[in-house]
Order: structure tokens, then sequence, then C-alpha cells
């Protein structure tokens, strides 16, 4: 966009470099000047500096100690702040903001902690489980390779007047001598006592091991090799003592 | 442009990075003119340094913002003092405290500046220059000039002032301003 320079503005150059001009044409060359106007720029050069002479018509007058030394030492304060980058008042902030950083981070680590402890926990739980479960399919797996030898020999336990209605059914593997035994309907005994299983063989009856009912006064047993070889002639369950004898002593409930 | 300005535009560059040793050069080849318009404006020595600090301090402030095409650095700071004062004086409308009189008196023994030796000899001739010239002006455009320099004032307040019709204002300072132009940029 070129600028209309006229006359006009020459004129109300000097007064401008002055600062004479009232509001009026003040506004105008102002508007003509931020539009950028070369000639204008050429000739204000000359008149400030007309201008400024007029400074030189007065007799200078040294400046009081005290003034001198205030101001240099208010620019040396600011000086020393001329940082690049920071400011004080933004370092403060990048501090307090690096602080806060610092706490919500250690709370995020305590946290981690206890779900940490709290896994941990778990995981143990499920370990005592899983080897829990290993070791119930175990047995299982033992009782079935006894029920599914090729010589298996069932025997039937009838209950006896002191436990009417119980019942119980030994499974043996001849050959191995392992064997599984399962009473039914067995009365809880108090914990001073405990259920005894025998094997008779040669007329003398051998320990094959103690169990206890559960509430339905059900329970299984799993025989180690007893007697292999011989001939197995009878099985009983008697009541014993806690711990069990190596005789039988107390009243005999199953017998086959 | 001649040895002191070139000096003067290397210490804003100076100050612009932070350099205090050049803002005390700065200051003091140019506080002592500056102070004696200060004080031949406002009247009273006290404001007058006040004014002078302030213009200072701001020039220190914003040395990253000159701009050599728009003046040179002695032109930049008897602008700024020269607004804070007539801000000042116009705050104070109805006083006018013109020790005019007592200022000459006291100024004429003691012109010694504290600038460096070179530029020295420069102001001083350059002041009987100036003031040779301005003497040699009709006195009623000399007094125009001079209200609106020292006083800040406007046209129309100079009108009033003087009691005389805008338009001879205007013409008798535009006359006075080429008069000085011709005789000082020669």
């Amino acid at each position: 966009m070129t600028t209309d320079h006229r006359p006009h503005y020459d004129e109300l150059l000097p007064a401008y470099a002055l600062g004479a001009l009232d509001a009026g044409e003040l506004a105008e060359l102002e508007g003509h000047l931020s539009a950028g106007c070369p000639e204008c720029e050429l000739q204000l050069a000359t008149w400030r500096q007309t201008a400024e002479g007029l400074a030189d018509s007065v007799t200078p007058v040294v400046v009081s100690e005290l003034t001198r030394a205030r101001v240099l030492a208010a620019a040396r304060r600011s000086a020393r702040r001329r940082l690049p980058g920071l400011g004080v008042a933004a370092a403060l902030l990048l501090l307090a903001g690096a602080i806060g950083l610092i706490v919500s981070l250690e709370r995020r680590i305590d946290r981690l902690g206890a779900e940490q402890a709290r896994l941990v926990e778990r995981l143990a739980v499920a370990n005592d489980r899983l080897a829990a479960a290993e070791s119930e399919v175990a047995q299982a797996r033992r009782a079935l390779g006894v029920v599914a030898s090729a010589d298996v020999r069932s025997v039937t336990l009838a209950g006896l007047p002191p436990a009417p209605g119980s019942s119980g059914r030994a499974w043996l593997d001849p050959s191995s001598g392992r064997a599984v035994f399962y009473a039914h309907g067995l009365p809880s005994l108090p914990s001073s006592r405990t259920y005894q299983l025998w094997v008779i063989t040669g007329g003398r009856p051998l320990s094959a091991g103690v169990f206890a009912v559960d509430s339905r006064g059900d329970a299984s047993l799993e025989v180690g090799p007893v007697a292999a070889g011989e001939k197995i002639e009878a099985w009983a369950v008697t009541v014993e003592p806690a711990g069990g004898q190596p005789q039988p002593t107390g009243e005999m409930v199953l017998k086959g | 442009m001649n040895r002191a300005e070139e000096r003067d535009l290397w210490c804003m560059g100076r100050m612009a990075a932070g350099d205090d040793v050049a803002f005390a050069e700065l200051f003091d080849r140019h506080s002592s003119v500056v102070l004696g318009v200060l004080a031949r404006m406002v009247g009273d020595r006290a404001e007058a340094e006040e004014v002078l600090q302030d213009t200072f301090l701001q020039v220190w402030r914003q040395a990253g913002r000159f701009v050599p095409e728009r003046g040179s650095p002695r032109s930049w700071l008897l602008m700024l003092a020269r607004s804070r004062a007539i801000d000042r004086l116009r705050s104070r409308e109805a006083r006018r405290r013109r020790e005019e009189t007592a200022w000459r008196e006291a100024g004429s023994g003691a012109g010694e500046d504290a600038a460096h030796g070179a530029s020295r000899l420069e102001a001083d001739e350059r002041s009987s220059r100036v003031r040779h010239e301005l003497a040699c002006l009709p006195s009623e455009q000399r007094a125009a000039i001079e209200l609106a320099f020292f006083e800040g004032l406007t046209h129309s307040a100079i009108a009033e002032r003087l009691d005389a019709p805008l338009g001879t204002i205007k013409s008798r300072l535009s006359l006075g301003m080429s008069k000085l132009r011709r005789a000082l940029t020669s």
C-alpha cells in the first residue's frame, strides 16, 4: 500500500519531533507514519536531531553520587537475574511441580508394594491348593491302580453290633500287596479314640493303618504293601486309643 | 554518525545482553545532560533525579527493544526522560515551580560533565552552538520552542499560555525549528 505523502505532513513533522502536536493532528500524522512513509521517516530523523539539540542548550547537571550508585546497583541486581531461561518465580514453580510429582510417585510405590504383598500371599494360597489337588489326584490314581489291577480282590466288611449300620470294602492287588479300603456309616469318635484297620494273615492281626470318618461317617484309607504274597484271611476294623495300637485291644466294628 | 553515537549503539547491544558495565558507561556519558533537561523541566532537583533514575532503569530493562532506525540511543533517552517529566508536569497542573533563574545561576560554574574526555569536548562545542543558535532566534519563536520542549506543551496549550492565536503559534514553532535545523545540521 503506498501512502500519499503530502506537504501537509511535512508541516506537522517539526512539532511532532517536539511533542507539540495536539491530539487531532497527532492521530492524523501517526496514522500516516504507521502506514509507512519513507519521505516522512527521512525528514523526521533530522527534525528529531534538531529537537534533541535543544537538550544541549541546557547546562548539564552532575548527578549526585547517591543517585548514580542507586541506578547502577539496581541495574546490577537485575543483571544477575538475567540468566538464560528461568526467572526465580518460574524456577520455584518447577520445583513445586517436581516435589508434587515425587510425592505422588512415592504414594504409587507404596500402593504397588501393598499390592505386591497381597499377590504374593494369593500365590502362596494358590500353590497350597495346587499341592493339595495334586496330592488328591495322585491318591485317586493309586486307588484306581489298585482297583484296575488284573488280579484285584475285593472283600466286603459287615458292621458289627457296636456299629450296626456301617459297612466296609477293601480292594486288594495281591501282586503288589497294595490295597484301598472304604468305610461307610461309622460313627464319629472322640478325639481320644481312632479306628484301626487290621489284616489277618497266618492267624495274626497286622495293622493296616488308622483312619477317621468324615461327617457322613465315610472314610478311605490307602494301605501300603501289606502281607505281599501271603494270603490275607480276613479284614477287621477296631476302635483303639488315639494313635493306634500294635495289636487290637478295642471292640471290633467291621469284619470281613 | 559520530563516534559517541557509535559507542552508544555498542553499549545498547551490550546492555541487551545484561552487561551492566556498558550501562554504567552509557549512564556516565549522558546522565548530566538528561538531568539538566529534567531539572529545567520539573524544576525540582530531587524530583528530577527520580525521573532520571526511572528513565535510565527503563532504558536498561528495554535495551533489547531499541531499534537504531528510530533514532540514536541519546535521543531515545531524552525522549523517554521528557515523556516522564511531561507526565509529572501535567499531573501537577496548577503549580509550575520553575526556578529557572536559580538553575541558570547554579549551572554556570559547575558545568563539568562526567563524560569521557573526547565526547566532553564534543558536548561543549555542541552546547555552545545550540545556545548561540537559540539566542539568534526571534524571541517569540524561541519561547514557543522552549515551551514545547521543556514544558511539554502542545500547540493549543502554548497558544493559551502566550495568549496568541493557534495559527500564529504553529507558524512560530515551525519557523523556529526550520532555522535551528539549518543551523544545527549543516
